[in-house]
Protein backbone atom coordinates (compact mmCIF):
# COMPACT_ATOMS: atom_id res chain seq x y z
CA UNK A 1 0.00 0.00 0.00
CA UNK A 2 1.90 2.86 -1.21
CA UNK A 3 0.71 6.18 -1.83
CA UNK A 4 1.72 7.70 -5.01
CA UNK A 5 4.67 10.85 -4.76
CA UNK A 6 3.69 14.55 -4.68
CA UNK A 7 4.58 16.33 -6.80
CA UNK A 8 7.19 18.53 -4.71
CA UNK A 9 9.18 15.04 -4.33
CA UNK A 10 8.83 13.71 -8.12
CA UNK A 11 10.86 17.00 -8.42
CA UNK A 12 13.18 16.73 -6.08
CA UNK A 13 13.79 12.86 -6.91
CA UNK A 14 16.45 11.54 -3.66
CA UNK A 15 19.26 14.47 -5.06
CA UNK A 16 19.28 16.96 -2.27
CA UNK A 17 19.68 20.73 -3.51
CA UNK A 18 21.43 22.92 -1.03
CA UNK A 19 19.08 25.76 -1.94
CA UNK A 20 16.07 23.84 -1.24
CA UNK A 21 13.55 23.68 1.89
CA UNK A 22 12.80 21.34 3.60
CA UNK A 23 10.09 19.92 6.14
CA UNK A 24 8.56 17.19 7.78
CA UNK A 25 5.91 15.57 6.05
CA UNK A 26 2.73 15.68 7.52
CA UNK A 27 1.68 12.48 7.29
CA UNK A 28 4.16 11.44 10.07
CA UNK A 29 4.46 12.59 13.90
CA UNK A 30 7.83 12.70 16.04
CA UNK A 31 7.54 11.54 19.44
CA UNK A 32 10.40 11.73 22.20
CA UNK A 33 9.92 9.01 24.46
CA UNK A 34 12.01 8.89 27.58
CA UNK A 35 15.04 10.47 25.68
CA UNK A 36 14.52 8.79 22.51
CA UNK A 37 13.23 11.06 18.98
CA UNK A 38 10.87 8.61 17.62
CA UNK A 39 8.97 8.99 13.89
CA UNK A 40 5.79 7.15 13.67
CA UNK A 41 4.27 7.09 10.16
CA UNK A 42 0.18 7.60 9.91
CA UNK A 43 -0.11 7.59 6.72
CA UNK A 44 0.45 4.91 4.13
CA UNK A 45 3.62 4.83 1.74
CA UNK A 46 5.84 5.93 5.27
CA UNK A 47 8.62 4.54 5.56
CA UNK A 48 9.61 0.90 4.11
CA UNK A 49 7.33 -0.96 6.00
CA UNK A 50 4.55 -0.75 8.27
CA UNK A 51 5.90 -2.88 10.94
CA UNK A 52 8.93 -0.82 11.46
CA UNK A 53 9.35 2.40 13.74
CA UNK A 54 12.40 4.98 13.33
CA UNK A 55 14.44 6.38 15.48
CA UNK A 56 16.73 9.12 14.94
CA UNK A 57 20.74 9.05 16.03
CA UNK A 58 22.24 12.13 18.23
CA UNK A 59 23.34 13.52 14.91
CA UNK A 60 20.01 13.13 13.06
CA UNK A 61 18.17 14.81 15.78
CA UNK A 62 20.58 17.80 15.40
CA UNK A 63 19.27 18.30 12.13
CA UNK A 64 16.03 16.99 12.04
CA UNK A 65 15.56 20.16 14.91
CA UNK A 66 16.42 22.59 12.51
CA UNK A 67 14.27 21.24 8.87
CA UNK A 68 11.54 23.57 10.26
CA UNK A 69 10.28 24.52 6.31
CA UNK A 70 11.75 27.96 6.65
CA UNK A 71 15.69 27.35 5.93
CA UNK A 72 17.79 26.35 2.92
CA UNK A 73 19.90 23.47 3.32
CA UNK A 74 23.05 25.97 2.74
CA UNK A 75 21.80 27.50 5.75
CA UNK A 76 21.21 24.82 8.21
CA UNK A 77 24.61 23.73 7.08
CA UNK A 78 26.14 27.11 8.15
CA UNK A 79 24.24 27.53 11.36
CA UNK A 80 25.36 23.95 12.78
CA UNK A 81 29.03 25.00 11.80
CA UNK A 82 28.93 27.60 13.87
CA UNK A 83 26.99 25.85 16.53
CA UNK A 84 29.74 23.00 16.41
CA UNK A 85 33.17 22.32 16.44
CA UNK A 86 33.16 19.63 13.93
CA UNK A 87 34.53 20.62 9.99
CA UNK A 88 31.81 22.05 8.08
CA UNK A 89 32.20 18.89 5.21
CA UNK A 90 31.50 16.93 7.56
CA UNK A 91 28.03 18.80 8.93
CA UNK A 92 27.41 19.14 5.32
CA UNK A 93 27.76 15.01 4.53
CA UNK A 94 25.46 14.77 7.54
CA UNK A 95 22.84 17.09 6.76
CA UNK A 96 23.10 15.44 3.42
CA UNK A 97 22.93 11.87 3.63
CA UNK A 98 20.43 12.37 6.12
CA UNK A 99 17.77 14.39 3.90
CA UNK A 100 18.48 11.67 1.27
CA UNK A 101 17.37 9.01 3.79
CA UNK A 102 14.14 10.75 4.86
CA UNK A 103 13.52 11.77 1.07
CA UNK A 104 13.91 8.20 0.12
CA UNK A 105 11.81 7.12 3.13
CA UNK A 106 9.16 9.96 2.16
CA UNK A 107 9.45 11.60 5.81
CA UNK A 108 10.02 15.24 4.52
CA UNK A 109 9.00 17.45 1.80
CA UNK A 110 10.28 20.21 -0.09
CA UNK A 111 8.45 23.75 0.23
CA UNK B 1 28.15 4.45 5.68
CA UNK B 2 26.28 6.35 8.56
CA UNK B 3 22.25 5.41 8.95
CA UNK B 4 20.66 8.36 10.48
CA UNK B 5 17.21 7.24 10.67
CA UNK B 6 17.18 3.59 12.31
CA UNK B 7 14.44 1.56 10.82
CA UNK B 8 13.77 -1.25 13.17
CA UNK B 9 10.99 -3.87 13.24
CA UNK B 10 8.65 -3.10 16.36
CA UNK B 11 8.97 -5.92 18.44
CA UNK B 12 12.84 -5.21 18.40
CA UNK B 13 12.40 -2.00 19.06
CA UNK B 14 14.59 -1.11 21.85
CA UNK B 15 12.59 1.49 23.68
CA UNK B 16 10.48 -1.92 24.91
CA UNK B 17 13.40 -3.00 27.56
CA UNK B 18 14.40 0.63 28.31
CA UNK B 19 10.57 1.67 29.60
CA UNK B 20 10.76 -1.19 31.77
CA UNK B 21 10.29 -0.46 35.78
CA UNK B 22 9.67 3.49 34.89
CA UNK B 23 5.99 3.80 35.68
CA UNK B 24 5.63 4.61 31.62
CA UNK B 25 2.69 3.42 30.48
CA UNK B 26 3.61 1.71 27.17
CA UNK B 27 0.05 1.06 25.75
CA UNK B 28 -3.38 1.68 26.86
CA UNK B 29 -6.60 0.24 25.71
CA UNK B 30 -10.04 2.74 24.99
CA UNK B 31 -13.19 0.86 25.42
CA UNK B 32 -15.12 2.82 23.24
CA UNK B 33 -18.76 1.24 23.92
CA UNK B 34 -19.80 -1.18 26.26
CA UNK B 35 -22.55 -1.88 23.49
CA UNK B 36 -22.81 -4.47 20.88
CA UNK B 37 -24.13 -5.17 17.72
CA UNK B 38 -23.90 -8.89 19.00
CA UNK B 39 -24.77 -10.60 21.70
CA UNK B 40 -22.05 -13.40 22.64
CA UNK B 41 -22.78 -15.83 25.41
CA UNK B 42 -19.26 -15.35 26.38
CA UNK B 43 -18.62 -11.84 26.51
CA UNK B 44 -17.85 -10.16 30.06
CA UNK B 45 -18.34 -6.46 28.70
CA UNK B 46 -21.69 -6.40 25.87
CA UNK B 47 -24.44 -4.19 26.35
CA UNK B 48 -27.67 -4.06 24.01
CA UNK B 49 -26.46 -1.89 20.74
CA UNK B 50 -29.87 0.32 22.03
CA UNK B 51 -28.79 0.81 25.45
CA UNK B 52 -29.76 4.72 26.09
CA UNK B 53 -28.13 4.45 29.77
CA UNK B 54 -24.67 2.94 28.22
CA UNK B 55 -24.78 5.24 25.01
CA UNK B 56 -25.27 8.42 27.31
CA UNK B 57 -22.50 7.74 29.52
CA UNK B 58 -19.78 7.27 26.54
CA UNK B 59 -16.86 9.36 26.70
CA UNK B 60 -17.51 12.01 23.85
CA UNK B 61 -14.62 12.72 21.36
CA UNK B 62 -13.42 15.70 23.22
CA UNK B 63 -12.94 13.40 26.21
CA UNK B 64 -11.64 10.81 24.62
CA UNK B 65 -9.18 13.17 22.85
CA UNK B 66 -8.10 14.58 25.94
CA UNK B 67 -7.19 11.31 27.30
CA UNK B 68 -5.07 10.19 24.14
CA UNK B 69 -3.00 13.65 24.89
CA UNK B 70 -2.67 12.91 28.53
CA UNK B 71 -1.74 9.33 27.41
CA UNK B 72 0.60 10.77 24.79
CA UNK B 73 2.42 13.03 27.40
CA UNK B 74 3.37 9.91 29.53
CA UNK B 75 4.58 8.83 26.84
CA UNK B 76 2.21 5.86 25.51
CA UNK B 77 3.00 4.82 22.23
CA UNK B 78 0.35 1.80 21.95
CA UNK B 79 -3.68 2.30 21.72
CA UNK B 80 -6.12 -0.56 21.34
CA UNK B 81 -9.20 0.64 20.18
CA UNK B 82 -12.09 -1.82 22.03
CA UNK B 83 -15.51 -2.35 23.05
CA UNK B 84 -17.91 -3.60 22.48
CA UNK B 85 -18.21 -3.21 19.34
CA UNK B 86 -16.46 0.31 18.74
CA UNK B 87 -17.57 0.80 15.33
CA UNK B 88 -21.01 1.46 16.67
CA UNK B 89 -19.37 4.41 17.45
CA UNK B 90 -20.50 7.21 14.54
CA UNK B 91 -17.53 8.74 15.80
CA UNK B 92 -15.30 5.85 15.29
CA UNK B 93 -13.22 7.29 12.09
CA UNK B 94 -12.58 11.04 14.02
CA UNK B 95 -11.51 9.00 17.62
CA UNK B 96 -9.02 6.66 15.26
CA UNK B 97 -8.01 9.65 12.93
CA UNK B 98 -7.25 11.86 16.23
CA UNK B 99 -5.19 9.33 17.99
CA UNK B 100 -2.96 8.19 14.86
CA UNK B 101 -2.95 11.97 14.60
CA UNK B 102 -1.23 11.76 17.64
CA UNK B 103 1.33 9.40 16.92
CA UNK B 104 0.19 6.49 18.29
CA UNK B 105 0.30 2.63 17.34
CA UNK B 106 -3.48 2.06 17.03
CA UNK B 107 -4.64 -1.88 17.20
CA UNK B 108 -8.77 -1.99 16.28
CA UNK B 109 -10.42 -4.91 17.93
CA UNK B 110 -14.04 -5.80 16.23
CA UNK B 111 -16.29 -8.01 15.37
CA UNK B 112 -15.96 -7.07 11.18
CA UNK B 113 -19.60 -7.11 11.23
CA UNK B 114 -20.27 -3.33 10.48
CA UNK B 115 -17.34 -2.70 8.40
CA UNK B 116 -18.03 -0.32 5.72
CA UNK B 117 -16.23 0.51 2.77
CA UNK B 118 -15.19 4.45 4.59
CA UNK B 119 -13.68 2.40 7.43
CA UNK B 120 -11.67 0.29 4.94
CA UNK B 121 -10.50 3.41 3.28
CA UNK B 122 -9.54 4.99 6.83
CA UNK B 123 -7.63 1.97 6.79
CA UNK B 124 -6.12 1.80 3.51
CA UNK B 125 -5.12 5.72 4.35
CA UNK B 126 -3.75 5.65 7.61
CA UNK B 127 -2.94 1.82 8.53
CA UNK B 128 -3.24 0.52 11.58
CA UNK B 129 -0.76 -1.53 13.55
CA UNK B 130 -3.34 -4.28 13.51
CA UNK B 131 -7.03 -5.25 12.87
CA UNK B 132 -7.84 -8.65 15.08
CA UNK B 133 -11.44 -9.73 13.99
CA UNK B 134 -12.72 -12.54 16.24
CA UNK B 135 -14.47 -15.32 14.81
CA UNK B 136 -17.13 -17.24 16.75
CA UNK B 137 -18.23 -20.37 14.80
CA UNK B 138 -17.51 -21.47 10.80
CA UNK B 139 -20.93 -22.71 9.96
CA UNK B 140 -24.23 -19.69 10.35
CA UNK B 141 -25.43 -21.67 12.96
CA UNK B 142 -22.51 -22.59 15.50
CA UNK B 143 -21.64 -18.88 14.72
CA UNK B 144 -25.27 -17.16 15.45
CA UNK B 145 -25.70 -19.61 18.58
CA UNK B 146 -23.08 -17.46 20.22
CA UNK B 147 -23.56 -14.14 19.15
CA UNK B 148 -27.53 -14.77 19.17
CA UNK B 149 -28.14 -12.20 16.55
CA UNK B 150 -29.58 -13.32 13.13
CA UNK B 151 -27.56 -12.24 10.08
CA UNK B 152 -23.98 -11.70 12.07
CA UNK B 153 -22.96 -14.51 9.99
CA UNK B 154 -23.13 -13.06 6.82
CA UNK B 155 -22.35 -9.67 8.18
CA UNK B 156 -19.25 -11.01 9.41
CA UNK B 157 -18.22 -12.47 5.94
CA UNK B 158 -19.32 -9.14 4.23
CA UNK B 159 -16.63 -7.20 6.82
CA UNK B 160 -13.93 -9.76 6.01
CA UNK B 161 -14.32 -9.74 2.37
CA UNK B 162 -14.60 -5.91 2.52
CA UNK B 163 -11.04 -5.72 4.21
CA UNK B 164 -9.68 -8.30 1.89
CA UNK B 165 -10.46 -6.56 -1.17
CA UNK B 166 -9.11 -3.10 0.10
CA UNK B 167 -5.54 -5.10 0.62
CA UNK B 168 -6.34 -4.26 4.44
CA UNK B 169 -4.38 -7.30 6.23
CA UNK B 170 -5.74 -8.55 9.56
CA UNK B 171 -5.67 -10.81 12.48
CA UNK B 172 -8.07 -13.70 13.18
CA UNK B 173 -8.72 -15.24 16.47
CA UNK B 174 -11.39 -17.05 18.08
CA UNK B 175 -12.72 -18.06 21.76
CA UNK B 176 -13.59 -22.02 22.04
CA UNK B 177 -16.82 -22.42 23.81
CA UNK B 178 -19.02 -25.03 24.34
CA UNK B 179 -21.37 -23.65 21.61
CA UNK B 180 -18.67 -23.33 18.99
CA UNK B 181 -16.01 -26.34 20.16
CA UNK B 182 -17.99 -28.77 17.57
CA UNK B 183 -16.62 -26.30 14.31
CA UNK B 184 -12.51 -24.95 16.50
CA UNK B 185 -10.88 -27.33 13.76
CA UNK B 186 -12.75 -25.01 11.07
CA UNK B 187 -12.57 -21.98 12.76
CA UNK B 188 -8.64 -22.34 13.06
CA UNK B 189 -8.85 -23.16 9.19
CA UNK B 190 -10.68 -20.14 8.58
CA UNK B 191 -8.88 -17.72 10.37
CA UNK B 192 -5.14 -19.30 9.18
CA UNK B 193 -6.70 -19.13 5.25
CA UNK B 194 -7.09 -14.95 5.99
CA UNK B 195 -4.81 -13.93 8.76
CA UNK B 196 -2.01 -11.84 8.03
CA UNK B 197 0.20 -13.58 10.14
CA UNK B 198 -1.47 -15.72 12.99
CA UNK B 199 -4.46 -17.56 14.35
CA UNK B 200 -4.86 -17.85 17.47
CA UNK B 201 -7.86 -19.26 19.61
CA UNK B 202 -8.57 -18.72 23.45
CA UNK B 203 -10.19 -21.70 25.85
CA UNK B 204 -10.17 -19.66 29.10
CA UNK B 205 -13.36 -17.46 29.26
CA UNK B 206 -13.46 -14.83 32.44
CA UNK B 207 -16.39 -13.45 34.22
CA UNK B 208 -18.11 -10.14 33.27
CA UNK B 209 -17.15 -6.55 34.35
CA UNK B 210 -20.57 -5.96 35.68
CA UNK B 211 -21.34 -8.89 37.89
CA UNK B 212 -24.56 -9.84 36.12
CA UNK B 213 -25.29 -13.08 38.21
CA UNK B 214 -27.33 -14.42 35.03
CA UNK B 215 -24.95 -13.25 32.59
CA UNK B 216 -22.31 -15.02 34.39
CA UNK B 217 -23.83 -18.11 34.49
CA UNK B 218 -24.60 -18.46 30.77
CA UNK B 219 -20.62 -17.68 30.35
CA UNK B 220 -20.23 -20.62 32.72
CA UNK B 221 -22.21 -22.71 31.02
CA UNK B 222 -19.70 -21.94 28.01
CA UNK B 223 -16.84 -22.99 29.91
CA UNK B 224 -15.29 -26.29 28.41
CA UNK B 225 -13.85 -28.95 30.89
CA UNK B 226 -10.06 -28.72 31.62
CA UNK B 227 -9.24 -32.18 29.98
CA UNK B 228 -11.45 -31.66 27.14
CA UNK B 229 -9.45 -28.15 26.92
CA UNK B 230 -5.75 -29.66 27.39
CA UNK B 231 -7.31 -32.40 24.48
CA UNK B 232 -8.53 -29.13 21.91
CA UNK B 233 -4.98 -28.04 22.53
CA UNK B 234 -3.20 -30.56 21.95
CA UNK B 235 -4.94 -31.35 18.68
CA UNK B 236 -3.78 -27.89 17.35
CA UNK B 237 0.10 -28.35 16.56
CA UNK B 238 0.81 -24.26 17.03
CA UNK B 239 -1.45 -24.38 20.57
CA UNK B 240 0.79 -27.36 21.68
CA UNK B 241 4.25 -26.59 20.56
CA UNK B 242 3.52 -23.21 22.27
CA UNK B 243 2.17 -25.04 25.53
CA UNK B 244 4.94 -27.20 25.85
CA UNK B 245 7.71 -24.55 25.74
CA UNK B 246 5.96 -23.01 28.01
CA UNK B 247 5.61 -25.59 30.22
CA UNK B 248 9.28 -26.34 30.00
CA UNK B 249 9.77 -22.64 31.30
CA UNK B 250 7.97 -22.79 33.80
CA UNK B 251 8.89 -25.67 35.30
CA UNK B 252 12.65 -24.27 35.28
CA UNK B 253 11.30 -20.96 37.22
CA UNK B 254 12.18 -19.40 40.54
CA UNK B 255 9.76 -19.27 42.91
CA UNK B 256 8.63 -15.54 43.77
CA UNK B 257 11.08 -13.32 45.69
CA UNK B 258 8.04 -11.69 47.74
CA UNK B 259 4.77 -14.32 47.60
CA UNK B 260 3.33 -12.29 49.20
CA UNK B 261 3.23 -9.55 46.55
CA UNK B 262 -1.21 -9.37 45.51
CA UNK B 263 0.23 -8.57 41.46
CA UNK B 264 2.52 -10.67 40.18
CA UNK B 265 1.56 -10.42 37.24
CA UNK B 266 2.08 -7.62 33.99
CA UNK B 267 0.32 -4.91 35.69
CA UNK B 268 1.97 -1.57 35.54
CA UNK B 269 2.73 -1.63 31.46
CA UNK B 270 0.06 0.16 30.12
CA UNK B 271 -3.87 0.92 31.47
CA UNK B 272 -7.26 0.70 29.79
CA UNK B 273 -9.89 3.47 30.15
CA UNK B 274 -13.68 2.63 29.91
CA UNK B 275 -16.58 3.90 27.40
CA UNK B 276 -17.59 5.62 31.07
CA UNK B 277 -14.25 7.25 31.96
CA UNK B 278 -13.24 4.46 34.47
CA UNK B 279 -9.43 4.28 34.39
CA UNK B 280 -7.91 0.63 35.31
CA UNK B 281 -4.67 -0.93 35.46
CA UNK B 282 -5.60 -3.41 33.48
CA UNK B 283 -9.12 -3.99 31.47
CA UNK B 284 -10.40 -6.84 33.94
CA UNK B 285 -9.11 -5.26 36.98
CA UNK B 286 -12.11 -3.85 38.99
CA UNK B 287 -12.13 -4.10 42.54
CA UNK B 288 -12.62 -0.44 43.14
CA UNK B 289 -9.17 -0.18 45.06
CA UNK B 290 -7.66 0.33 41.59
CA UNK B 291 -10.57 2.13 39.45
CA UNK B 292 -10.21 5.79 39.08
CA UNK B 293 -12.60 8.00 37.19
CA UNK B 294 -10.63 10.12 34.09
CA UNK B 295 -13.85 12.40 34.25
CA UNK B 296 -12.37 13.47 37.99
CA UNK B 297 -8.55 13.02 37.94
CA UNK B 298 -6.22 13.25 35.27
CA UNK B 299 -4.69 10.76 33.80
CA UNK B 300 -1.20 11.08 35.46
CA UNK B 301 -2.30 11.44 38.36
CA UNK B 302 -4.91 8.39 38.37
CA UNK B 303 -2.26 6.13 36.64
CA UNK B 304 0.58 6.72 39.11
CA UNK B 305 -1.97 6.97 41.94
CA UNK B 306 -2.93 3.30 41.52
CA UNK B 307 0.28 1.72 39.75
CA UNK B 308 1.68 3.08 44.00
CA UNK B 309 -1.48 0.92 45.54
CA UNK B 310 -0.88 -1.76 43.19
CA UNK B 311 3.15 -1.83 43.95
CA UNK B 312 2.17 -2.00 47.40
CA UNK B 313 -0.41 -3.97 47.81
CA UNK B 314 0.66 -7.49 50.20
CA UNK B 315 -1.81 -10.32 51.13
CA UNK B 316 -1.62 -12.53 54.52
CA UNK B 317 -4.51 -14.78 52.86
CA UNK B 318 -3.52 -18.44 54.14
CA UNK B 319 -6.20 -19.60 50.59
CA UNK B 320 -3.34 -17.31 48.47
CA UNK B 321 -0.11 -17.57 50.00
CA UNK B 322 -0.46 -21.98 49.80
CA UNK B 323 -1.86 -22.38 46.59
CA UNK B 324 -1.22 -19.55 44.19
CA UNK B 325 1.37 -17.96 45.30
CA UNK B 326 3.33 -21.37 45.66
CA UNK B 327 2.37 -22.58 42.89
CA UNK B 328 4.66 -23.02 39.78
CA UNK B 329 1.77 -23.17 37.26
CA UNK B 330 0.18 -20.34 37.93
CA UNK B 331 1.71 -18.98 34.39
CA UNK B 332 -0.37 -21.94 32.77
CA UNK B 333 -3.60 -20.79 34.47
CA UNK B 334 -6.06 -17.85 33.90
CA UNK B 335 -5.90 -16.85 37.42
CA UNK B 336 -4.37 -13.35 38.44
CA UNK B 337 -6.24 -10.95 41.00
CA UNK B 338 -8.39 -9.10 38.50
CA UNK B 339 -9.96 -12.63 37.44
CA UNK B 340 -10.15 -13.81 41.22
CA UNK B 341 -12.05 -10.60 42.20
CA UNK B 342 -14.23 -11.13 38.95
CA UNK B 343 -14.85 -14.96 40.19
CA UNK B 344 -14.96 -14.22 43.87
CA UNK B 345 -14.90 -10.95 44.86
CA UNK B 346 -11.53 -11.31 46.59
CA UNK B 347 -8.52 -10.34 44.42
CA UNK B 348 -6.45 -13.54 46.34
CA UNK B 349 -9.08 -16.35 46.10
CA UNK B 350 -7.66 -19.94 44.41
CA UNK B 351 -10.50 -20.25 41.74
CA UNK B 352 -10.86 -24.21 41.40
CA UNK B 353 -12.25 -24.03 38.06
CA UNK B 354 -8.59 -22.36 36.59
CA UNK B 355 -6.91 -24.09 38.77
CA UNK B 356 -7.95 -27.52 37.00
CA UNK B 357 -7.43 -26.54 33.55
CA UNK B 358 -3.43 -25.51 34.56
CA UNK B 359 -2.73 -28.99 35.82
CA UNK B 360 -4.95 -30.76 33.07
CA UNK B 361 -2.33 -28.76 30.65
CA UNK B 362 0.53 -29.62 32.50
CA UNK B 363 -0.13 -33.28 32.82
CA UNK B 364 -0.68 -33.14 28.79
CA UNK B 365 2.01 -30.80 28.09
CA UNK B 366 4.75 -30.75 30.36
CA UNK B 367 7.42 -32.86 30.68
CA UNK B 368 6.65 -35.65 33.54
CA UNK B 369 10.66 -35.96 34.80
CA UNK B 370 11.04 -32.26 34.97
CA UNK B 371 12.65 -31.00 38.39
CA UNK B 372 12.13 -27.99 39.85
CA UNK B 373 9.74 -24.96 41.35
CA UNK B 374 7.26 -24.95 38.31
CA UNK B 375 7.08 -29.06 37.86
CA UNK B 376 6.91 -29.71 41.34
CA UNK B 377 5.12 -27.55 43.57
CA UNK B 378 1.35 -28.48 43.01
CA UNK B 379 -0.09 -27.94 45.83
CA UNK B 380 -4.07 -29.31 45.32
CA UNK B 381 -3.22 -32.00 43.25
Amino acid sequence: MSRAPKESELAVGLSVSRDAVYKPSDDLVVREIDGQIIIVPIGSGIGDLEDELFALNDTARVVWAKLDGAHTVSSVVDELARQYAAPAEQIDADVVGLLEELLKRRMVVAV
Amino acid sequence: MTTYAVSTPLPEFGLWNQLEGKGIPVSFDLELTARCNNDCRHCYVNLPAADRDARAGELTLDEIVGVADQAVELGALWCVITGGEPLLRPDFSEVYLALKRRGLLVTVFTNACLLRPEHVELFRKYPPRDVEITIYGASRGAYERVTRTPGSFDAFLRGVSLLEQGGVGARYKAMALRSNVNELSAMAQFGRAHTKDFFRFDPLLHLRYDRDPVRNAEICAERLDPEEIATIEQSDEERAHALRRECHRVAGQEAPDEPDLVFHCGVGQGFTVGYDGSLRLCSALWHPDYVADVRREPVAAAWRRLLAAAGAARTADPAYLDRCAACGLVDLCLWCPAHAYLESGSLTAPIDDFCDVAHARARVFGDPDAEGYGAGVRPNS
